[in-house]
């Protein structure tokens, strides 16, 4: 390996026309270089990146047996690319090579001719200190599993999954809930068009069940992920259904006939009761009910019961069902996990809880909703129909003792109802608002419809909701009390009913989700995307997609959108069939490495594992960024990243000074 | 060995994020914008990447000064190398100081890839305290 | 609340040896780590025993330890082996030792950690030069403030004798005369106190008095060493002439129970000089000293290390050019891990500072 024992450095400085020599006196510095040690030719031109120019560098590589080049000329950020090919046609290994910026750092910002070439002397016996130390690194090839995980069977899921199996590749849905769907099953109408969401929702459930390319994975959970991109491992844990897929017809005999018919139905948010074995809506996908262990009298109770086995004509029922769990290869994921209603509960001024007639705003979703638990009827626990109704914006959101950030789709859907209650109940309807928020299409209109409609708004957080009522006629009524900031006055208003429009919060679980797949959260808890305004849909981990409310909130449009999104640099991935490495990352020498898991603990790309074995820090050449965080947190130098070495930085530093 | 004030001429290194300072002396540089020609510009990918040794290097090869240029919080392209440095700084700035070298010789400044006039500014600024400050204590002894 | 047990027996040595053999023989622990002496030497090494018979040479209590233990108790605790271990330790071991833990370099899982209240210890030959005027100096110097005085110049200033984290504390101040009051610093603790069956005691109340005087003497003695140091390393020409006979021989790193690094990076090349920068290096200024990273190696290591030196003094007393090292670095080490307000070996939950950047992105200018 002589080319690497001996360094033979050409340094070529460029005048670049009239921006670098007048000021820079090229030729000096050239003299200079040429004497530094083991500076083979040093030389000046007047473009270096024109053609001539490089046939410069390469024919001193090839005839005087160059190989480390340094060109002394504008910003790397410009040309490195250029020179590095240049270099690698000359037959060396592009990183064989270095740039001294002198046009960007040193002609164009220096007054004093004497300074500037001073300077620029300084900086190419820098880069000639740094290049003896350079490597020839390699870029590698991956290639790509072409099937997807998607997370989460909401309206992101289903549209991602949707979307990356419509470009031809397998796709397996994971979904823990029994049926896909998500929150916008529950709804009844959408903003800002009101289309009933049934009607646009249960088609595409269907399509994500008979899509050849899906494989749906209902009442399962991600239970664990290795790999990394192109190759990710994932294992899902399918729970016990304790009702067989393949024999049940979904006649709902079982849910007609089972005797336990008061657990509190989750789909209708505590509103009405579900039966032990069930599905949790008509048109749940797929339409195969599950036993609720803790509530079924054989599987909770240690019962006799068995009527569903007795009815179920086709013997589907199997009380011996165990978790199941099967391991999958994917290219890559798609988190599509969702969000949560901020619970109210802990906000005493509301009520909630305390006042039968305070609902939160996905409450009153199901009593408004044709499926829901009063068929659509919106009326109160008493029967009767609400003459006003208060709907209370912001309620968790907007608030330092909360959540700070906005919910961006309270105002929509707080003005959904009320349009929705004047046209089925013909109430009085108060919304308290902070400021309203509709910036979207078609939405300021919707705003102007619903102010139209005789919606009285009010300006100002709502203090306090109380059964204290300033009239008696208003006895048995709500209070609520806020200030008007237009007009700096307290309103009162008695009311009937209440609607608490509350904020968003990422899904239960997303945590753990967010610690399998090595995603990290905000400070509020949504994942991260890799740049909040270039790379929206991508996460710190490569081959990982974002889709919907799992990385904020998102109203449906926005959800489907981003969801496409997701799926399309997901496609892109598989399409492309092959991951390249970057060549600079991170190498870990095993024999230096102590095993502190310092730079573990560093790396925000999870691309670095631990051989228990070995009891040695390894990277993953398909994870790493080469940011060099581990590098120096690792004290023996046992990490470091390659291309920006302990030698090559202090070689830079070192010729600098000296 | 010591020079007068007037004649001083600081050698100052700064090591810089690729994604954020580096750009912005290059928007300085393409918009003329001048600062003395003291600063030796370290290309780094992220101030994450930086070892406390390259520092302690530096003073002791002789800099009188070090100024590390990184991302804005929240915009590092390697989502927080930034603070992983940041919290080594502190460390740092205890043990220069105790050595002789003023803290203030070590600077960490945040230089978004936009800031072409703040990085003239602060390149300017810096060379002036080094200046003020006069030689380093390492210079003139055999330290390394 | 601790559980207070007493020991006593003929001298100090035999108490702790009483109460610590049984721990094998009640089949408590499977093997016991403790500083004992050999037939080859007066000096306590830090000895593992599996044999309740065997013990008959530990001496906890002597006022001397060659190595900081944490090392050696880190090689027996490397990864948990299903075995439960008891490690016997000084104060600064258990620190050190909860830093190796963070680091990954072992586990406490099975462990139990005895900790010995440490009044100090003394340079070996110092030790060994009253081992060989006096046969028992544990019982001589748990007794005489005079051979107190003999610690070492580290242990005089060390404010932290009392073992923290530990399961049990042995200890002697202020108690009668060959007694020793071993005390539960946790369940694990508590349950082996009662499983040993030793008399139940109370905390004797002239303990007190007497640890406050200690502590008010050493934080005296601290001050006035950090005050003293830091005004002789406060510029770099000063710190070169204290290490100026620093011989490169990495003694006081090898020392060092924090210093984990299986291989050191100065053993590496990234800091080996090329001759012909040398050679420029020294047509420019006349001379080169050799080796160069002399001041680089000390700066580098407090770098690495001072927010986890835990004061135990082991790198001055093997340097052989009897430079302060430890008075160096623990002066530094204060003052980052002030910074940090990082106390190490405080909680084995702490994360180590330089990995803890949790704070909110979009918070603080620099400085």
């Amino acid at each position: 390996m002589t080319t690497q024992n001996k360094p033979r450095i050409g340094v070529y400085i460029c005048h670049c026309g009239m921006n670098i020599a007048p000021k820079v006196d090229v030729e000096e510095v050239a003299r200079s270089i040429q004497t530094l040690d083991h500076v083979t030719v040093a030389r000046d031109y007047k473009f270096m990146c024109s053609n001539p120019g490089q046939d410069m560098i390469i024919n001193d590589i090839k005839e005087l047996g160059l190989n480390r080049v340094v060109v002394a000329s504008c910003s790397p950020r410009m040309h490195e690319k250029t020179f590095r090919n240049a270099v690698k046609t000359a037959g060396l290994n592009p990183y064989y090579f270095q740039m001294a910026n002198i046009r960007e750092q040193v002609s164009w910002v220096t007054k004093d001719s004497q300074e500037a070439t001073e300077k620029a002397k300084s900086l190419v016996a820098a880069a000639v200190g740094r290049v003896f130390f350079h490597q020839p690194l390699e870029t590698r090839e991956v290639s790509v599993t072409k099937s997807v995980l998607v997370i989460g069977g909401g309206i992101a899921g289903m549209q991602a999954a949707l979307t990356s199996a419509n470009a031809g590749y397998e796709v397996y849905l994971v979904e823990r809930e029994p049926s896909i769907g998500g929150h916008m099953a529950k709804f009844d109408k959408t903003f800002p068009t009101l289309d009933c969401a049934a009607c646009i929702m249960t088609p595409k459930m269907v399509d994500v069940l008979q899509h050849p390319g899906i494989t749906l994975y209902t009442w399962s959970e991600v239970h664990k992920v290795e790999g990394f991109i192109g190759n990710f491992e994932v294992t899902i844990k399918k729970n016990p259904r304790y009702v067989d897929e393949k024999k049940c017809t979904g006649c709902g005999t079982c849910m007609q006939k089972c005797p336990t018919k008061k657990v509190v139905s989750e789909f209708n948010e505590g509103l009405s009761f579900r039966t032990a074995i069930y599905t949790p809506f008509p048109q749940a996908v797929p339409n195969v009910p599950v036993i609720d262990a803790d509530h079924c009298r054989v599987l909770g109770q240690n019962k006799k019961c068995g009527v569903c086995v007795k009815f179920c004509e086709t013997k589907a029922i199997d009380f011996e069902q165990k978790p199941e769990f099967v391991t999958l290869t994917v290219g890559a994921i798609i988190t599509a996990t969702g969000f949560q209603a901020v619970n109210p509960s802990g906000m005493e001024q509301y009520g909630y809880g305390r006042f039968p007639e305070v609902y939160t705003s996905l409450e009153f979703e199901r009593l408004n909703n044709a499926t829901g638990p009063t068929s659509g009827k919106v009326v109160m626990k008493n029967g009767k129909v609400p003459e006003r109704v208060a709907i209370v914006h912001c309620v968790g959101s907007r608030d330092t003792r909360h959540k700070k950030y906005c919910s961006r789709v309270c105002c929509m859907y707080s003005m959904k109802f009320a349009h929705l209650l004047r046209e089925k109940t013909g109430a009085e309807v108060w919304e308290f608002y902070i400021d309203i928020r509709s910036p979207g299409k078609l939405y300021e209109e919707f705003y102007n419809r619903v102010q139209e409609e005789g919606v009285r708004f009010i300006r100002g957080r709502v203090a306090e909701i109380t059964d204290i009522v300033d009239d008696a006629t208003d006895e048995g009524r709500l209070t609520v009390i806020a200030e008007s900031t237009l007009t700096r006055r307290t309103v009162r208003v008695p009311v009937d009913m209440v609607v608490l429009s509350v904020g968003l919060e990422p899904a239960r679980g997303s945590e753990d989700i967010g610690r399998l797949l090595g995603v990290s959260r905000d400070g509020d808890g949504w994942f991260n995307e890799l740049h909040a305004k270039l790379a929206p849909v991508a996460t710190p981990i490569s081959g990982i997609f974002l889709a919907g409310c799992c990385q904020g909130p998102k109203d449906i449009p926005d959800t489907v959108a981003q969801s496409m999104g997701a799926a399309g640099e997901a496609i892109a991935l598989l399409a492309k069939g092959i991951v390249t490495t970057q060549a600079e990352i991170s190498r870990i020498d095993p024999d230096l490495c102590s095993g502190c898991k310092s730079c573990i603990e560093s790396c925000s790309y999870s691309a670095i594992r631990f051989d228990e074995a070995r009891k040695v820090a390894v990277v993953n050449e398909a994870l790493c960024m080469g940011c060099g965080s581990c590098a120096a947190a690792c004290p023996s130098s046992a990490a470091g990243v390659k291309h920006f070495t302990d030698q090559q930085v202090m070689g830079e530093i070192e010729s600098i000074l000296l | 060995m010591v020079k007068s004030m007037s004649d001083f001429q600081p050698k100052i290194i700064a090591l810089v994020c690729n994604w954020c300072t580096y750009t912005a002396a290059d928007l300085a540089g393409t918009s003329r914008l001048s600062y003395p020609a003291n600063i030796r510009m370290i290309r780094m990918m992220c101030t994450g990447m930086i070892d406390p040794k390259y520092i302690l290097k530096a003073f002791l090869d002789g800099a009188d000064g070090v100024f590390i240029g990184g991302c804005h919080p929240g915009d590092c392209h390697y989502i927080n190398g930034n603070l992983k440095f940041k919290k080594r700084m502190a460390g740092m700035e205890a043990i220069i100081k105790q050595f002789g070298f003023d803290e203030n010789r070590l600077r960490l400044r945040w230089i978004g890839a936009s800031e072409g006039p703040e990085f003239q500014h602060n390149m300017t600024d810096f060379i002036q305290t080094i200046q003020d400050m006069g030689p380093s204590p390492a210079q003139g002894i055999m330290v390394l | 609340m601790s559980v207070y047990a007493m020991v006593k027996d003929t001298s100090v040595t035999e108490a702790v040896k009483a109460a610590l053999t049984k721990l094998i023989s009640q089949d408590l622990v499977d093997a016991v780590l403790v500083a004992a002496k050999s037939p080859y030497s007066a000096l306590p090494m830090p000895t593992l025993f599996a044999n309740a018979e065997a013990m008959d040479g530990i001496d906890p209590l002597a006022p001397a330890a060659p190595f900081n233990a944490a090392r050696q108790a880190a090689t027996v605790s490397r990864q948990a082996t299903g075995k439960r271990l008891a490690l016997v330790l000084r104060p600064c071991e258990i620190r050190a030792l909860i830093e190796l833990v963070k680091l990954n370099q072992c586990t406490l899982e099975n462990v139990v950690l005895i900790g010995i209240e440490c009044l100090g210890r003394m340079e070996n030959e110092v030790f060994l030069r009253h081992a060989a005027a006096q046969g028992d100096v544990t019982a001589e110097f748990l007794k005489n403030t005079s051979l107190q005085d003999d610690i070492t110049r580290t242990c005089k200033m060390c404010e932290q004798f009392e073992p923290a984290h530990a399961d049990i504390v042995m200890s002697t101040l202020g108690m009668a005369e060959n007694s020793v009051l071993f005390a539960s610093g946790s369940e694990t603790g508590e349950a082996l106190l009662k499983e040993l069956g030793l008399s139940p005691a109370e905390k004797p109340a002239e303990r007190e008095t007497v640890t406050k005087q200690l502590l008010e003497k050493r934080a005296a003695f601290k001050k006035e060493v950090f005050a003293e140091t830091s005004e002789k390393i406060n510029s770099i020409e000063k710190f070169e002439e204290m290490i100026g006979t620093c011989l490169n021989c990495y003694n006081c790193r090898q020392a060092c129970p924090v210093c984990y690094c299986k291989e050191c990076v100065f053993l590496t090349d990234v800091f080996s000089a090329r001759p012909e920068t040398l050679l420029r290096r020294a047509q420019k200024r006349g001379s080169v000293k050799l080796p160069t990273d002399t001041s680089m190696f000390h700066l580098t290591r407090l770098s690495h290390i001072a927010h986890a030196c835990v004061g135990c003094g082991q790198c001055s007393s093997v340097c052989p050019s009897n430079i302060p090292v430890a008075d160096i670095f623990t002066t530094v080490a204060a003052q980052v891990q002030a910074r940090y307000d990082y106390v190490p070996g405080r909680d084995v939950q702490e994360p180590i500072p330089y990995l803890m950047f949790e704070e909110k992105q979009k918070s603080g200018e620099p400085k």
